[in-house]
């Protein structure tokens, strides 16, 4: 749905300085996919989300929505995506109604009122429709904001930080509404520094610092980084437990911490019953075996920390 | 919908929601119509109970030598100082096009700017040249329908509280030719100054002062007009109107080339 080819630009705040925003940035996104977009700040995040919205030309490289060519079908491009921009954008003055409204007949809307009602009803909105927005909480301007972005049934959804801001309340609503336009089957950038948030809505994500990092499922990214670990607690360990757990087929190193053992291997589902089976023969009683795990936000920090 | 005239009708409703726009808008025509058609009405009263006085004050203006002159052909020197102030008036109906639409523009792109509306809003399949025509019209069709409308009730009052002569000055191709060639033209003037300092200012009466800069020279000539030592023509007119419009021309391009996507969402402060 979304395919980026060595996609660049760079801006010249000065003349004769030159700053890379975005470099060579290679991506392809699949139709109905939620992708989040990682990176630190001024890591070229919304530039890139500009960009894929023609809102900005790429100095170099290609991009193509919706099978559209970015820089030669913009208008096209415009009809299918939506885009929640960082701060929401609404006219403070206007209601909740007449600011939809306005967008709908700009994305040539068919039924504006059926169209507008339904969003405002489906975000909790309906009953404060005549109401001025300057009067609306952070939470309900953020709904009404993507209600906007949603208005047209845009086949692509740009989302720049959408929770941020937001109280948890507020927060955990958007992010309920954005699953249920996952199940829709929209196309979904996300564009987010919330971690938890990307790790629970996002089928896959990359990671961006002006260069592309690294793209993958949050569990794939972990592995990449952390490799998988069986943690194994027991009563008590001894040296010829760790040598015997050492030498077992797809363990790649044993390391002891009081009782407990850290053990790293390619399969965990296959080699935990032989760990397991191999101990108690050596007279070890054990108290619990998990999977380590690491969070996203290790990961992306390890991610960060690499590119540096 | 047209998208130039949804962007019109949105601005107007933005607008018409602050009362000090809304007020200065309307204030303005009727202060202009009342300063002029009071005047007049109150200089003739003053005249008609004390027609030697009158003549004084007149003659001491040095009108003698205007009366030489065909346009005054006839007239005695207090008709001739009332027509001088008249044609001063005037000056004052011209500033309705420039102060309205400076307002409107002003408030709408900085407007845009400080809600942070202009991103989403160029997301969407709009040209900016629509954006920027439905801007310019916002300010530019109640600018130029309220210059009309005031010259309008200035006429119907003119011809009630006046003298023929005065109205025969109204009517006169200065008075049509300024009212309905260089007001608009000054409105397109008013409405891209005002997109092209909104380009660079965030707030609003910074904009309204700077913008406020293009009435000086309207308000310069008019210490001439009042004196006597310049008077105003058809032809003059005409000529300033020529002027203005390849004025607008110019001011135009500089507009669109500041009012592209790119240029509005990386280089505008």
């Amino acid at each position: 749905m979304i395919v980026t080819k060595g996609l660049t630009r760079q801006f010249s705040p000065r003349r004769g300085s030159e700053i890379v925003a975005v470099d060579h940035l290679n991506l392809e996104i699949q139709r109905g996919e939620i992708f989040g977009l990682l990176g630190p700040n001024g890591a070229g995040k919304t530039t890139t989300v500009r960009m894929l919205s023609c809102l900005i030309a790429p100095s170099s490289g290609e991009a193509h929505v919706g099978g559209q060519a970015v820089g030669q079908d913009d208008r096209q491009i415009r009809r299918i995506v939506g885009l929640l921009t960082e701060s929401p954008g609404l006219y403070e003055k206007l209601d909740a109604y007449t600011n939809l409204a306005f967008y709908a007949n700009l994305y040539e809307v068919q039924d504006v009122e059926r169209q507008v009602k339904r969003y405002l009803d489906m975000l909790g909105l309906w009953g404060r429709h005549r109401e001025p927005v300057v009067g609306f909480s952070k939470g309900m301007k953020q709904k009404l904001a993507i209600a906007r972005a949603l208005i047209h049934e845009p086949q692509v959804l740009y989302l720049d930080e959408p929770t941020a801001a937001l109280d948890p309340e507020a927060a955990k609503t958007v992010r309920d509404f954005v699953e249920e336009l996952k199940v829709e089957g929209r196309t979904i950038l996300l564009c987010t520094h919330n971690l938890d948030e990307a790790e629970r809505l996002c089928d896959r994500i990359a990671v961006l610092k002006t260069r592309l990092i690294a793209v993958d499922t949050p569990s794939n990214l972990r592995r990449r980084i952390f490799g998988r670990r069986a943690q194994v607690r027991l009563r008590q360990v001894t040296p010829e437990m760790v040598d015997a757990v050492r030498a077992l087929p797809s363990v790649h190193g044993v390391e002891q911490a009081d009782s407990q053992l850290y053990i790293s291997l390619d399969d965990p589902d296959a080699a935990t019953p032989l760990i397991v089976r191999r101990l108690v023969e050596l007279g070890g009683e054990i108290q619990q075996v998990t999977e380590q795990t690491h969070s996203l936000e290790e990961t992306y920090l390890s991610l960060i920390k690499e590119a540096q | 919908m047209n998208k130039i005239w949804l962007i019109v009708r949105k601005e107007w409703r933005e607008v018409s929601r602050d009362k000090m726009i809304l007020w200065t808008s309307l204030l303005l025509p009727l202060l202009f119509v009342g300063m002029t058609i009071g005047t007049v009405y109150f200089m003739q009263r003053t005249a008609a109970s004390n027609p030697a006085a009158a003549m004084d004050d007149a003659s001491e203006m040095n009108i003698d030598q205007l009366m030489l002159l065909p346009e005054f052909a006839g007239m005695d020197p207090f008709t001739i100082m009332i027509v001088l102030l008249v044609n001063q008036f005037l000056l004052y109906y011209l500033l309705l096009p420039l102060m309205i639409p400076m307002f409107v523009a002003v408030y709408s792109i900085i407007g845009e700017k400080q809600q942070r509306t202009l991103e989403p809003l160029l997301a969407t399949p709009i040209s900016v040249i629509e954006l920027l025509t439905g801007k310019m019209l916002a300010g530019v069709i109640p600018a130029t329908v309220l210059t009309w409308a005031s010259y309008g009730v200035t006429i119907l009052l003119a011809y009630f509280l006046t003298t023929p002569e005065i109205l025969r000055v109204m009517l006169s191709p200065v008075w049509l030719l300024s009212i309905f060639l260089l007001a608009p033209l000054l409105s397109v003037t008013a409405v891209t100054v005002g997109v092209i300092i909104s380009s660079r200012v965030n707030d609003v009466r910074l904009a309204e002062q700077l913008g406020g800069t293009l009435v000086l020279p309207l308000v310069a000539i008019t210490i001439p007009i009042m004196m006597g030592k310049l008077l105003m023509s058809g032809e003059m007119i005409a000529l300033a109107s020529l002027a203005v419009a390849l004025l607008d021309v110019a001011l135009l391009y500089v507009g669109v080339q500041l009012f592209q996507r790119e240029t509005i969402l990386t280089r505008w402060k």
